[in-house]
């Protein structure tokens, strides 16, 4: 009621320095506060920074490791980036995954005879439209009948979760093989390798060929410029023609489709199969990953990367010197607040 | 000559390169009303602010009763007795006018104390004149009861001091003559007022000093007495407002817009627009007079299409556009200006140029085949910001850097630039300062010269009767009286906008 309701943030000292120069000094300051964690744990920091660094980049076959993890989580991140900046709150990468996995999985194993060569780009567009169902069933909920979209994504991550489940313990399940999954796809489904002899499939280029273009639309074209002036204000958006229908629909439909060749591409290039649990966390890791890159998709690329070997180094870490990988979460979680509190409201351009 | 109720003494603030305010002195003896006159950027807002402990000074002290004010301590303002009526209220909507007294009273302990309440309401409404029943409920009230509870709340915090941040905005005529009458009230037993206003009328009927700001100093301070509208126009401008805009003698051509028994609902799905009917002919400008929230803005957007019409129809040059898109409607030749700067007809945090394209982004020049071509528009953006004389440091620095005045010129670059057929214009000097108020009507009377056709829709009486070709009201969702501006009638017209229409058909 008096004016002592006015948060005055400017009475701080403002975070000087380019936004980018922010997002490294908070992913530094994660790192130190750890450091903490790590001693009083009794365990020398610099030993356990070492097994990370070593994890992740210790061989060929680790960083292969890596990149073949950066693809999803860089894919769904890009998506969830997006859907951000154009004000519409998608929780459910998780979920789109999950069912773009589930789609690709069943052409590939169903069609793989049919088809021959040409099952691989169809398994990849089936994964790609799985997704796509998966959002629009969430973007009709939310503008029929108004459910407010974080509810409605949320909750269809876990239905999702539960018909992967489902299909994997009934039709689809490989018999006899003692863990939810379905039969290895044939080989002709399998998603090729970067480099010869190497476990490096195409998902990167892929999700980073995205990012760029993602980077183009939103800054190039008529759509890009619609999704920001959706995101920045609803009223102007309305005024200049467009509407949230329109919005709405279409940034599902693109993380649709993101989200569910990042489940494609994690079952025909690593897995070579539907396993249950196969992307478990994905998702989630891909909101973390946009909010990090502060939702710039060029930026989403570094921020998946960070991510994902700071996953694979943190489970040799365990290995060797005993120190819990959950760790990582930590240094994950203090990050994305550090970057959330230098970063700002207001500090993204439109 | 006893001590000053408040001096504040070499106020200076910087925002950066800006001085909002430089070493302004300012002294309010208790039981005077002193008026606060300046544009918009002259410092007004900071230094109450200032007052208020909202913003700390770089430099100055404040003394009030004799005590300095601890700088940037809203609740030390509060309690030494300065109360603020701002120009939004702070209520809450669904409690009575005695609840929303005791929200702002606070330290009433923990017990409620409704009738004692109540029964004070009651006294000090009597006392003023004010007219409250505790008991009401605040958003059954009209606008004009609702600064009175705002007032109430002041008065029942003891303030001594109080700031009426420009409060006849959102009055009707007869309301206003109503607030003075309070206010000389107040000031007969013994309090003092700042009263911040951009109407020299009311300066000079209400207040006993005038002191005017200009660029963050004090331009001019003067006792009302013997002070003239045209000296205290020329202190707050620097220069003599020039006369009434002319207008080129034209005969009106034929209809262009055209609206038949149009109603339409809010957002909240109250009707506010009801079988209201109006014909616009080119080269004429229809200027609506009204209060605020009498169906104006479901008028406005109902037109542009961007509410449906619930029933009735409009034509635009013969053809039938009820059921159109905003965006057909803006390719057929209708331009909007909406009231709200700040979030319809603006983006803040894009740049100037992007918010020129705003409404066009999907046609050349601005973009060709879904690709945006910055290069290719940079041409008619530098052409239109020249043309509407936009005061920018470059086309790419963002909208919210510009002042209020040139964020309106680039709305006004945007939809005349296009050189439409019809424009609706909905308050579209609403917070300007009299400079950049005459550049927007200017321009507007400019497109009329041309022979376009203009529905003007305004809360400011004087813009309406100065702009207008005919001159009507739109009150309670009707649209009533309208008349040639030589057959303006000022008695009828203010029944009118205070809703006495009962025995006046709708006319057209």
């Amino acid at each position: 009621m008096t004016a002592s309701t006015t948060i005055a943030p400017a009475r701080w000292p403002a975070w000087r320095g380019s936004v980018a120069l922010r997002v490294v000094q908070s992913i530094g300051l994660s790192f130190v506060i750890t450091d903490l964690l790590i001693l009083i744990a009794g365990k020398n920091p610099l030993a356990a920074y070492e097994q990370i660094v070593l994890g992740a980049f210790g061989s060929w076959a680790r960083i292969v490791v890596g990149l073949n993890k950066a693809a999803p989580y860089m894919l769904a991140g890009i998506g969830v980036a997006l859907c951000f900046r154009g004000n519409v709150a998608n929780m459910g990468a998780e979920g789109q995954i999950a069912i773009g996995g589930l789609a690709a999985s069943i052409f590939a194993l169903t069609c793989a005879g049919a088809l021959g060569a040409a099952t691989l780009p169809f398994a990849m567009l089936a994964g790609a439209l799985g997704g796509v169902v998966w959002a629009a069933i969430a973007a009709v909920i939310h503008l029929a009948r108004g459910v407010h979209e974080v509810l409605v994504t949320l909750m269809m991550n876990f239905i999702a979760w539960l018909v992967v489940a489902e299909i994997l313990h009934g039709p689809l399940g490989e018999i006899d093989a003692g863990f939810p999954q379905t039969p290895m796809f044939e080989r002709v489904a399998w998603l090729p390798k970067l480099i010869a002899r190497s476990d490096l499939h195409i998902g990167i280029l892929i999700a980073v060929l995205a990012a760029i273009a993602a980077h183009i639309v939103l800054w190039q074209t008529v759509t890009g410029f619609r999704w920001r002036l959706a995101g920045a204000s609803d009223k102007a958006s309305h005024y200049a023609g467009g509407s949230r229908a329109r919005s709405v629909f279409s940034l599902m439909a693109v993380s649709g489709v993101l989200s569910g060749a990042a489940g494609a591409i994690e079952v025909l290039g690593v897995h070579y199969r539907l396993i249950e649990g196969f992307s478990l966390g994905f998702g989630f890791n891909a909101i973390a990953i946009a909010l990090l890159a502060t939702l710039k998709p060029l930026w989403v690329i570094p921020a998946a990367l960070f991510f994902a070997f700071l996953e694979t180094g943190a489970l040799s870490m365990q290995r060797q010197i005993g120190i819990p990988s959950s760790l990582v979460l930590v240094i994950q979680g203090l990050s994305l607040i550090f970057v959330l509190c230098a970063v700002g409201r207001g500090a993204r351009k439109v | 000559m006893s001590p000053a109720l408040l001096e504040m003494r070499g106020i200076s603030k910087s925002y950066g390169p800006v001085h909002a305010n430089i070493g302004i002195d300012l002294t309010v003896e208790a039981g005077s009303i002193v008026g606060l006159l300046g544009e918009n950027g002259s410092g007004k807002s900071t230094l109450m602010k200032i007052l208020f402990g909202m913003v700390q000074p770089d430099q100055g002290a404040i003394v009030f009763k004799n005590k300095e004010l601890a700088p940037g301590s809203p609740r030390d303002a509060l309690r030494a007795g300065i109360g603020m009526i701002h120009q939004h209220f702070t209520l809450v909507n669904g409690m009575t006018v005695a609840e929303n007294v005791m929200l702002a009273l606070g330290e009433a302990g923990f017990w409620l104390d409704r009738k004692g309440v109540a029964a004070r309401i009651t006294e000090l409404s009597r006392g003023y004149g004010l007219g409250l029943d505790p008991e009401s409920t605040v958003e059954d009230l009209p606008l004009g009861m609702r600064q009175r509870v705002e007032i109430v709340k002041a008065l029942m915090r003891e303030a001594d001091l109080l700031v009426l941040d420009e409060p006849t905005s959102i009055l009707s005529p007869p309301e206003v003559e109503g607030l003075i009458g309070v206010m000389r009230k107040l000031k007969g037993n013994g309090r003092a007022i700042i009263f911040i206003t951009h109407k020299l009328g009311e300066v000079l009927s209400v207040c006993d000093e005038v002191v005017v700001l200009r660029d963050g100093k004090v331009s001019g301070r003067t006792p009302v007495a013997g002070a003239t509208r045209e000296g205290l126009a020329h202190m707050m401008v620097g220069r003599t407002l020039a006369e009434p805009p002319r207008r080129a003698a034209r005969a009106p051509g034929r209809e262009r817009l055209v609206a038949r028994d149009l109603s339409a609902n809010d957002a909240a799905g109250l009707p506010r627009l009801q079988q209201s009917s109006f014909a616009l002919r080119g080269g004429e400008i229809l200027a609506l007079a009204g209060i605020d929230g009498n169906g104006q803005a479901e008028l406005c957007d109902t037109l542009a299409g961007l509410t449906p019409a619930l029933s009735g129809s409009i034509t635009l040059d013969g053809v039938d556009v009820t059921a159109w898109t905003s965006s057909a409607l803006l390719a057929a030749g209708l331009a909007y200006i909406p009231a709200d700067r700040s979030g319809t007809s603006l983006v803040q945090a894009m740049s100037i140029a992007d918010n020129l394209a705003l409404r066009d982004i999907a046609r050349p020049p601005f973009s060709h085949y879904g690709w945006l071509d910055r290069k290719g528009a940079r041409g008619l953006v530098d052409a239109r910001t020249r043309e509407f004389d936009v005061r920018m440091a470059g086309s790419d620095a963002a909208i919210g850097t510009l002042s209020g005045g040139n964020q309106q010129k680039v709305v006004l670059a945007r939809e005349i630039g296009r050189d439409p057929g019809v424009l609706i214009a909905f308050q579209p000097t609403w917070g300007l300062d009299p400079g950049a108020t005459r550049f927007v009507i200017d321009t507007i009377l400019a497109l009329r010269d041309r022979g376009g056709a203009v529905l003007y829709i305004s809360s400011e009486l004087e813009e309406v009767l100065s702009v207008g070709d005919r001159i009507g009201v739109i009150s309670e969702g009707r649209i009533v009286g309208v008349t040639d501006r030589a057959d303006v009638d000022m008695v009828k017209l203010g029944l009118l906008m205070a809703g006495h229409h009962a025995n006046i058909p709708a006319a057209a």
